[in-house]
Formats: C-alpha cells, structure tokens, sequence
C-alpha cells in the first residue's frame, strides 16, 4: 500500500474544512478489483495515525446499531472505519448525508428527545470502505461517491 | 416636471422604497450588497399597552428591477443576518432560489426545487432556516432515496423487544416484503372501519399487530411503541429558547421541514406525502394517520415543506417528478448555474472572501493568498475554466463508471482551502509556485477521482494548456501572457518587499547601464563607424 497516499488521505480528513460550512469531509477507501490489499491491512495502518473504531455494515447489524457505534465514537473524539458490505438501508443513507452535509446527526424520537442532534465531534471523522464492484452493483444509491470528499483507491 | 404629476407619497411607500433600495444595494464594484435587510420594529402591545420590538427580514431579489419583497418575523439577531448574509454568495441563482422559499413560506406553499447539483438548494434551505431562527439551527432534513419507507416519513409501531436476537429476527421481518404487505392490510383494514372510535380503532391495531407477531413466529405478548415520523414531527414541533425541540400534537408551532431527492422516492412515498396537499394550492392544515387510530394531526402555524430534487434527465435513477405531487406544491426548475454565477462562486472561494481568514501564517503556507484577492482572482479565473469543462465531460457520463459524479462547488471550496496551506516552492527564486501548487490540488480534486483513464490524460494536457500554453494566454496589464507567466508577476510582486523591490530595480537599472556602456565600447572600436559619430557616443 502505498504509505504516502494514505497519509495525504489522513491529513486532508484532518485538516481541510468546507468554505463556509466549516464541514470536513467523510473519506472513502476504495478497493479495486484486482487489489491484494485487504480491509484490515488498511485498517491497522490506519490506526496506527489516529485512534480508531471499525464497524461492519452486514446483515448481523441493523441500522441503528451503526448509528449507536457512531455516537459513542464520536463522544470518545474518535474515527469510524465503516465497512460496507451491504446495501445502505435509508436509516444510515439519512445520517451519512446529515454528516457529509452538516456534520451532524439529526434522529428522530431518539434518547428521550423529539430530535436528537449531534455535532461530529472536532476530532472525530468517519471513512467508510467498501469494494468498487460492490459500490457499482450492489450499491443502489444513485450519488453514493457524492457523499465523500478525498477518495483513496486501492490498486 | 409637470407639478400636476407630483405627488405626497404615504410613509408606508416611502418605507417601502427604503426597504427596496436596501435589498437593491451594490457595491463600490458593482457587487451585490443587498438581497436580505434586517429591521427592528416597536409595536404597541394593544391589550398591555407595553412597548414590543419585533425584529423582521425582508428578502428579495436584488437583480430584478422591481423585486417582490418578502417580509418574515425572525428569532435571529441584526448581527446573525450579517454573518448568514456573508455566507451566501450572490450570485442571480442563489436569490432566484431564496425568493421562491421566502415567498412560498409566507403563504404556508409547499416548494419543489428541481435543479442540479451545485445550485444551493440544499444549502439556501439552511441558510434561510437561519434567517428565521438563528445562526446554526437546521431545519428537520430528510434524506429519501429507493429505501425509503413511508414509515420513516409518516409513522410506525415499534415493537418493545429484550434481546439482541429478538431484536434482529423483528428487523429480518418488519423489512420482509410479507411484513409490509401485512402491515399495508391492516392500515386498509382499520380507515375502512370509519364507525369506530378512536380508542376501538387503536385496539383492533394491537389486536392484529400480535396476529402478525404469532405468524412471524415472534412472542404474541409482544408490547408496541408508536413512534412519529419526520412528517408529523415537523408539523408539531417547536423550537424552545434553549435550542432544544419539543413535540405537541396539538399546539406545536411547526418546523421547517427540508425532503431531499424527492426524485428518488417510490410511488408509495409521493402518495403519502400527498396528504401534505391542502386547500388553494396551500399545505393541509392537518392531516390523519390510520397508524394512530385515525387521530388527526394539526399543522403548526411555522410548519413548511420544501422538496428538492435534480432533473431526472441528467441524472441516474431519477424519477420525474410525480404529476399529483408536482400538482400540489410550487415547482421551481433550475438550470444550471450561468458562467458569470460559476465565475462569481469561484472568485468568492479565492478571493476568501467566506471565512476568517488565519491571523497567522499556517504551517506548509509560504505565501499568504489568503491576504492578495489580486493573485486569488487570478487563479480563479484558471479553476473556474477547468471546471466548466471537466463538469461538461462528466455529464456525458464516464468510461468505466455507471454514478455519475457531477462537480460541485465544494471541489473548489476544496482546492481553495488547500492552497493556503499546501503550496511547493520555487527552487530558484525561493518563493511559492502557484502553477505547481494549482496543478497538485487540481489532480488531487478533479483528477484523481476520475475512472476513465482517458478523460484523465486529456484533462491534464488541457490544464497545463490553460496554464502555460499559447491558447491559455491572455492580455495582463497590456501584454499576452501565460497563466503561469502571470502568477509568477504576482507572486514575485507581494513576495518583495518594497526594499528588495528597490534593490532589484537598481540592479536592473546598473545592468542596463553596463550594457549601454558595453555597446558603446564596441561601437568605438569599429573602424566602419565615423570619427563624428564615435564623438558623439563618447559625449
């Protein structure tokens, strides 16, 4: 893997913000089809940078346990590895876009409130991973790449 | 002027021209100033009698002639509306958009915006919830797309579950095609039982709430929460003093209410939002869910719908957008945004003119941009072209790729924000070289994402064209230069002090003279040359 990209990847989810939202970028890592590098390769290096925590989107998990995994990363200040590997239901799709957009969470009847907001926290960000066949195919979300700023592919 | 034509005008016309200069209002350059005016009121109190301010925004669209004006109570202060103000940049679209919502709002009309990506209909959704409400309060957004479930919008049952694993063998089920027949069944079933009450209709709803449970092979006794969805929500909700929002079902105040990618929706989630259609074109002033027994839901005084959606023809999966729904709201298509806009939006993002610029030189920042619109003017007018053309080239779709990834203006935003600190040096004048700075946070932001490796080597060629080429020349100051010729002027020319400057001018000047001199003493020494004229030059 190449050690520089993944860097620059790291250091513009760090630093580049938005004009004038103010927002930073969710990240996507993309596994090309002939890679050899695997998600937990990407993962360790990944970690080794900034602390974070990896949440596999499967059929064992529902939507709102991802968002739960979400807050308590976020009230640690730390980063989410999301890997995909199935269809994005509509719960999440509504938070990934209340986060690329905002920054937020914004839940309906949630924790006892009528809506529930969270900011992201400062030095929280999420990079989700996921294969580009699946992403092409299995994927049905129409702008999937248009939730993401800086892309890092995996060839 | 014939005095027969003149006229007393009435204090609430001549407040009306006031208010009409203020949105009109433009700049030493021509710039638009206005478009949004704040103003204080002091009102009587008729039953107190106690003195009131109330504050107001008037909104309209300061390129028309004569704008239709809209005013609107707000919560936010004089000082917020400056800063809110200074975040939208203003160009024609931006207030054609925040026009349509100041005016559809005041007549509680539901708004459809069609448009493509990048014209501000998320973004002028924001801003003018801030408007009304203050810095930072968004309004209540719902993203939709193929997934959506009416229930998500409107309303559902959810069941009280213990474990992990009872919990994941009701989601397997609730999201089984069977379940939603299911559930389909008995919401027909309980609106045709129009006799019963309220109460009668609630219990026939648990009753087969549990049937379904038992046939799902899931506990009988199975205890169901009802929970609102974003629609009924936003209809009841009010904004409290602390930011926080509270829900009443029935003296709710209503909340702004933003459907995203409306387009995407299947038809069973335009049917629902159909019930939002009310009386003259206006939003339904309440509307029954069979979920809750039939219940009716009253829409509060502050409750608003806006929709968007990007034209199905450009994009992929889009539906048109359903007759019935397109019917009941006010449809506003947008184009795309004009090259005078896009040229705008980019001299905005260049010039910094958005955000606080740093107070001190950030770590990797040779020259401080941020601080010369001169250089960032210059720069914009280069990403401005690149991104026209990579945005026509996209829209024809990409090799190897079937999502389409339009440009947005967050990949300026983007290139700007890193080109504060993200610059190469000139290894031979020592000071920053925006060409390769530019080109890097190009390939970084257009290039890179690019699938079609084809279209990847053709954009690149053309960039460095547009930068160094004789067909991306242009006239500076008198003379026909490259871009890369010209950033280097103004580089060279902030990066200088006046001193240097100086010094420079007087090691040009003494270089000129040895040249002079030099010359001369060649010309002496010819013998072709007369003795008259070798006079003269020694004079």
């Amino acid at each position: 893997m190449n050690q520089e990209k993944l860097k620059t990847f790291i250091r513009l989810l760090q630093k580049c913000q938005k004009q004038p939202s103010r927002t930073f970028d969710l990240g996507l890592v993309i596994k090309e089809s002939k890679s050899q590098i695997n998600e937990e390769e990407v993962f360790n290096q990944i970690k080794k940078i900034v602390p974070i925590e990896k949440v596999i989107y499967d059929q064992s998990l529902l939507d709102e346990d991802v968002i739960e995994k979400m807050i308590e990363a976020f009230k640690k200040g730390k980063w989410i590895f999301l890997e995909i590997k199935k269809d994005i239901r509509s719960p999440l799709l509504n938070q990934l876009k209340h986060l690329a957009n905002h920054n937020i969470l914004q839940l309906i009847d949630y924790q006892g409130k009528d809506i529930f907001g969270m900011k992201m926290s400062e030095s929280s960000r999420v990079i989700v991973f996921a294969e580009r066949n699946f992403i092409e195919t299995k994927i049905s979300y129409p702008h999937f790449y248009r939730l993401f700023g800086p892309t890092l592919s995996l060839k | 002027m014939n005095p027969e034509k003149i006229r007393d005008k009435s204090p609430e016309e001549l407040k009306e021209e006031k208010i009409e200069a203020k949105i009109k209002e433009r700049g030493p350059e021509r710039e638009i100033l206005g478009g949004i005016v704040f103003e204080e009121e002091k009102l009587i109190e008729p039953e107190t009698k106690e003195e009131e301010t109330k504050r107001y925004i008037y909104i309209g669209n300061p390129y028309e002639e004569r704008p239709i004006i809209t005013k609107l109570e707000t919560d936010a202060s004089e000082e917020e509306i400056e800063v809110i103000k200074k975040e939208i940049i203003p160009m024609r679209e931006s207030f054609e958009i925040l026009e349509a919502i100041a005016r559809t709002y005041k007549h509680r009309q539901p708004l459809l915006i069609e448009g493509p990506t990048a014209i501000g209909k998320t973004y002028l959704a924001d801003k003018f919830t801030e408007l009304l409400y203050g810095k930072g309060v968004k309004p209540l957004d719902f993203y939709c797309s193929g997934q959506t479930d009416v229930s998500e919008l409107m309303a559902k049952w959810v069941p009280k579950v213990e474990t992990e694993e009872e919990k994941r063998k009701w989601q397997e089920f609730l999201e089984s095609a069977e379940a939603q027949r299911e559930i389909l069944k008995i919401g027909q079933e309980v609106e045709q039982k129009e006799k019963l009450s309220q109460e009668q209709k609630l219990a026939l709803i648990h009753t087969k709430l549990q049937e379904l449970a038992k046939s799902a092979g899931l506990a009988e006794r199975t205890q169901w929460r009802f929970q609102y969805g974003a629609v009924p929500k936003a209809m009841e909700l009010t904004r409290n003093p602390d930011g926080s929002f509270s829900f009443d079902e029935q003296k709710g105040m209503g909340f702004i209410l933003h459907i995203e990618e409306i387009g995407l929706a299947e038809p069973q989630v335009i049917n629902a939002l159909l019930k939002l259609r009310g009386e003259r074109g206006r939003l339904a002033e309440e509307i029954q869910l069979w979920e809750n027994g039939g219940k009716k839901i009253k829409s509060g005084p502050k409750f608003w719908v806006v929709f968007s959606t990007n034209p199905p023809e450009e994009y992929l999966a889009r539906n048109e957008v359903d007759p019935a729904l397109a019917r009941a709201v006010v449809f506003k298509r947008m184009g795309d945004l004009s090259e005078e806009s896009l040229n705008l939006a980019t001299d905005y993002y260049f010039t910094y003119k958005l955000e606080k610029k740093p107070e001190k030189k950030p770590e990797g920042c040779i020259l401080d941009i941020y601080n010369h619109p001169e250089i960032g003017r210059e720069v914009s007018k280069v990403v401005s072209a690149f991104h026209n053309d990579l945005n026509k080239e996209l829209k024809k779709g990409e090799k190897g790729r079937q999502q389409r990834i339009p440009l947005t203006l967050d990949d300026m935003a983007r290139v700007a924000d890193g080109l504060i600190d993200e610059q190469i040096r000139n290894e031979e004048t020592g000071q920053l070289d925006l060409t390769e700075s530019l080109k890097e946070l190009i390939y970084l932001h257009y290039l890179d994402r690019l699938a079609d490796e084809d279209l990847k080597k053709t954009m690149k060629a053309n960039l460095n064209e547009l930068l160094e080429g004789d067909t991306g020349k242009i006239k500076f100051e008198g003379e026909l230069l490259t871009r890369k010729e010209i950033f280097d002027i103004l580089v060279e020319r902030v990066s200088t002090t006046e001193e240097e400057r100086k010094k420079k001018e007087e090691i040009k000047l003494r270089q000129a003279e040895f040249n002079v001199q030099d010359a001369i003493g060649s010309l002496l020494k010819d013998e072709k040359i007369s003795e008259s004229i070798k006079k003269l030059l020694r004079e």
